[in-house]
């Protein structure tokens, strides 16, 4: 295994808990899953077709999401929302992210907290 | 969508519990239409739908991932007792079932040169069913849920550090393997009669003892073997285990004694053979110089356990409280 390869396995695990938090955040605006997959794709999360769908409909059934099928286009698209009880999980996740976040680069600079 | 699509959603769907497969379906339909449309600006039509149901992967996974089903046979939590478990269950199963099947062909007289192979099968079949079973029975305690099943680990369960006295695994080898050849040393001697007098061949052993002593025997030896075993996965002798070889030994030892002071031990032909060769008078001495022999190892095997025993304790079991 080269650096890289231990780069990269560090990275997806560095970055696979924070998916939740990343499609709560996205979905304040409506969007629908493949728009959602390239989305978060293009931010640099590595998350995969199969584990994100699944993720989006649990977090339907857990209320942290709403979804509504949109009919205006050519195909019907099945839009998701973030609920209002997701915003506090998300505000929750995101205060959590804060604390990380400074324990790292404080950690990073030899300080300790 | 193709014949292709239709393949994956039905793929999928048919992994899902059927009230959820109405809700799915539309669902994996436009995620499916929507890849297929990202990929088809760019490739052909076919291509685009492929690459799509790459994308999403092997439909099981995908359905199991959707309602949440483990796609494990025991998952981390149940591991280590199905572990634990088996490890402790599989030799002890194994072993009992070799000693049944090998006596019960062995009195069904079977030759004792296919005895080895009745053993081996007999030995693998059963680790195999135990295993499927005891699997089998763990993978639907997974899917089952198992709230209270997960034994709690506490310090009390750690393994005890291995004892100054505890038996090496060749020296259990050795052990069984020495009760082994004494169980085919008994049925061989019956079977190719190997004391020849005068050109007749003789058993050492009276041939009527196989109706009850001799089976009776094999039966102790049996039990000595899984005791062997046990004390192996012990760690070396306990209390009860040397109790367990005493009622052995004493099981063995006062029949072996009594059966050669009738004269019933010998094969009455090979004593009348002897006798004829005047060699009666030496038969009396020799049996009571091996009884007494039989006795002192006896003595020296039972007290040697419970002294080990006694040592091996930890010392919060042997202290006496202070007064």
């Amino acid at each position: 295994m080269d650096f890289d390869d231990i780069l990269s396995a560090a990275r997806q695990e560095l970055r696979r808990g924070t998916v939740v938090l990343a499609c709560l955040l996205v979905l304040r605006t409506p969007g629908y899953g493949y728009a959602l997959l390239e989305e978060l794709r293009g931010l640099g999360f590595a998350v995969d077709a199969n584990t994100l769908y699944p993720l989006l409909r649990r977090l339907e059934t857990q209320r942290m999401l709403v979804s509504e099928w949109n009919t205006q286009e050519t195909r019907p698209r099945k839009f998701y929302r973030t609920s209002p009880e997701g915003e506090r999980l998300a505000a929750e996740l995101l205060a959590d992210w804060g604390q990380v976040d400074a324990s790292v680069r404080s950690l990073g600079q030899g300080g300790h907290p | 969508m193709s014949d292709l699509t239709d393949r994956y959603v039905w793929a999928v769907l048919r992994a899902v519990p059927g009230d959820q497969r109405a809700g799915l379906e539309p669902e994996i339909r436009a995620l499916v239409a929507d890849a297929i449309e990202a990929h088809g600006e760019a490739e052909s039509a076919d291509a685009g739908e492929r690459a799509a149901l790459t994308e999403l992967g092997d439909p099981d996974a995908l359905a199991a991932r959707y309602i949440g089903r483990p796609r494990y046979l025991i998952g981390p939590e149940l591991y280590p007792t199905w572990r634990r478990l088996v490890g402790l269950i599989l030799p002890i199963v194994v072993a009992t079932a070799i000693v049944a099947t090998v006596g019960a062909a062995w009195l069904g007289g079977q030759p004792s040169n296919r005895l080895v192979g009745t053993a081996v099968t007999a030995g693998i079949n059963v680790a195999v069913q135990l295993l499927f079973w005891f699997t089998l029975a763990f993978a639907v305690l997974e899917r089952a849920g198992h709230p209270s099943f997960g034994e709690q680990w506490s310090p009390d369960r750690l393994p005890e550090l291995p004892r100054p006295s505890a038996p090496s695994v060749v020296e259990i080898a050795l052990s069984v393997t020495g009760l082994v050849i004494g169980v085919l040393a008994l049925v061989w001697q019956q079977d190719a009669r190997p004391i020849t007098i005068d050109g007749q061949s003789y058993p050492l052993l009276d041939g009527s003892l196989w109706s009850l002593w001799i089976p009776w025997f094999l039966a102790v030896v049996g039990l000595q073997c899984g005791l062997t075993l046990l004390r192996w996965a012990r760690g070396g002798w306990t209390v009860p285990l040397a109790t367990a070889n005493l009622a052995l030994n004493v099981a063995f030892l006062i029949p072996v004694l009594k059966l050669g002071q009738d004269g019933r031990l010998f094969d009455p032909g090979l004593v009348a053979a002897l006798g004829r060769h005047g060699m009666t008078s030496a038969l009396y001495p020799a049996t009571v110089v091996i009884a007494v022999m039989a006795v002192v190892g006896t003595a020296w095997d039972v007290t040697n356990a419970f002294r080990q025993a006694r040592r091996g304790r930890r010392p919060d079991e042997t202290a006496s409280p202070a007064a």
